[in-house]
């Protein structure tokens, strides 16, 4: 029953896997030339630590903005917990680009957010908010917090609470019941969480290109220019193959802390 | 039992800080629906550069977009790649999630791997060795080069929901109308389909979406003729920021809305069934 869907992906998604990393090393003619490019070009390495940097800094800000708000929906209780768990949900229905697009609005010279900062008095002239790290930041967390919030709930509502209240029953002080109890048994809800948005940050395109500049290039828009501009495909394979192998060693990692290969992907 | 007096400031603590997780949630939500709800002001605004507030209002942006035929032509081309892949989807992911769930077999793990892979990696190295295999198979530029794009990524995603849907209840079910005398399709069908039916199209919606919403892949795979909605989006982005752009946006907002809120009234109404049939 299995093999229709594993020649499928064996022929579309497999092969051309391996047929990246292949003509990584044999195009033009059998060389590290592409890879030698890739480490001599300091664009290039720049890029990526960018990419790892940026994905772990939206992964942190997630998970700190998420952990209140999920405990709220974990928290309530018919009504208003539907209504939050929709509220969470209806930015995943609308489209990645279009979602960019209104942070590229918001975040023009004359938009809306210079003119509530001017309002505020906070700044004295309009500031250059686009192509800068912060809006790439800003526009990534807006469309990866409900893939924080909706593993940490999961977990949230799980917690049985007679474990909290005996906890306090036995004397120890609010903050600790909140550390030592709450915080555990929540962890591998936030590690799944903090998993899922850090993968996906590494393969970021749309928002950075929008949002950011030059200086914000992450991976995968080095890619496409090297095929798009440069018109380098062997280099294009070459980058791919990085990217592959980062995000491969940083699953494999994941994977490891929270002791579950495959369940993560399924929440 | 603590005394009267520590009970009410407890209380009062607890209230209060109610009160500010409240608070905290109603920011955080308009920090998340505020910026996609900004769009549809914006389509009615009467200025050809994005300012806000719109100084007066039209639907000058929403003719133009009805007059130029190619936002319908990307519009029709995105059903024409997203239908087919959410079928395509639904059938290939079906088939290995009954396939790992039910048939113990070795390498499980192995295969495991190849079924999720392609939902955790980067679509921009899919895209790099997607490209040239497709124009070997003399495909590039065709619908077939994007709806088989777009499948490798809808597969897992079925495959997780049908996955789930078959551990919500016991194999034995299958196993005892077999020994009652049923068929292998007609356990199938009688059994195992009604019961993974909903993760089938749950996992059939998010195929859609995704291909829908798929820029990556769209970019590589798709020519002249076989443009989808995002990537028009993208290329037009790359003109000007015209309210054109925030008409199309706002009009496929309505759209998913409207889907995906008769998504959830269907199933909310479902889990009503449910409940009050147990």
């Amino acid at each position: 029953m299995v093999a229709p869907p594993v020649a499928f992906l064996g022929v579309f998604f497999l092969f051309p896997l391996l047929r990246v990393i292949y003509s990584s090393v044999a195009q033009p003619s059998w060389t590290l030339g592409n890879y030698a490019k890739v480490v001599d070009e300091s664009f290039y390495l720049r890029s990526f630590w960018y990419t790892i940097e940026i994905a772990a800094s939206v992964t942190v800000l997630c998970l700190i903005i998420a952990y209140p708000l999920s405990y709220t929906v974990a928290s309530s209780r018919g009504r208003a917990q539907k209504l939050m768990w929709i509220l969470v949900l209806v930015p995943l229905w609308t489209s990645v680009v279009i979602r960019s697009y209104a942070w590229l609005i918001l975040f023009q010279r004359e938009g809306p957010v210079n003119a509530i900062l001017l309002a505020l008095g906070w700044i004295s002239e309009p500031i250059k908010i686009l192509q800068t790290s912060a809006a790439v930041e800003i526009g990534m967390v807006h469309i990866l917090l409900p893939f924080m919030v909706l593993p940490l709930v999961t977990a949230m509502v799980k917690v049985d609470v007679t474990l909290l209240r005996a906890a306090r029953v036995l004397g120890a002080p609010p903050f600790k019941v909140f550390w030592r109890i709450y915080v555990r048994l929540t962890l591998p809800g936030a590690a799944a969480g903090c998993a899922l948005v850090f993968i996906t940050s590494l393969g970021f395109f749309i928002t950075p290109s929008l949002l950011g500049g030059a200086r914000q290039t992450m991976a995968a828009m080095m890619i496409e220019q090297a095929v798009s501009v440069f018109l380098n495909w062997p280099l294009a394979s070459a980058l791919s193959t990085v990217l592959l192998a980062i995000t491969v060693t940083l699953y494999l990692v994941c994977a490891r802390l929270t002791g579950d290969e495959a369940g993560m992907v399924a929440k | 039992m603590s005394a009267s007096g520590a009970v009410t400031v407890q209380g009062v603590k607890r209230r209060l800080g109610h009160g500010f997780l409240r608070a905290y949630a109603v920011l955080i939500f308009a920090f998340l629906l505020l910026p996609i709800a900004l769009i549809i002001p914006m389509s009615f605004s009467n200025q050809r550069y994005l300012t806000f507030p719109p100084p007066g209002w039209t639907l000058h942006w929403y003719q133009s977009v009805i007059d130029q035929p190619r936002w319908l032509v990307a519009m029709m081309n995105s059903f024409i790649i997203g239908v087919p892949t959410a079928l395509l989807s639904v059938l290939f992911g079906t088939l290995a999630a009954l396939g790992m769930a039910r048939g113990g077999f070795r390498r499980r793990k192995l295969l495991l791997m190849l079924v999720v892979a392609p939902m955790m990696l980067p679509h921009v190295i899919i895209a790099i060795g997607l490209y040239p295999t497709l124009v070997n198979m003399r495909l590039e530029g065709s619908f077939a080069a994007v709806i088989i794009g777009h499948t490798v990524i809808g597969i897992p995603l079925v495959f997780v929901t049908v996955t789930a849907a078959l551990r919500s209840y016991p194999a034995t079910l299958d196993l005892a109308a077999r020994t009652l005398g049923a068929g292998i399709w007609r356990t199938f069908r009688r059994v195992t389909l009604p019961m993974i039916w909903m993760g089938m199209v749950s996992g059939g919606l998010l195929a859609f979406a995704t291909s829908f919403d798929e820029l990556m892949l769209a970019l590589f795979l798709t020519g002249p003729g076989t443009e989808t909605l995002p990537r028009l989006i993208w290329d037009q982005l790359s003109f000007a920021l015209s309210p054109t752009l925030a008409a199309v946006a706002t009009m496929i907002l309505a759209l998913s809305v409207l889907v995906q809120g008769v998504g959830v009234y269907l199933g909310s109404r479902r889990v009503v069934i449910r409940r009050t049939a147990t």
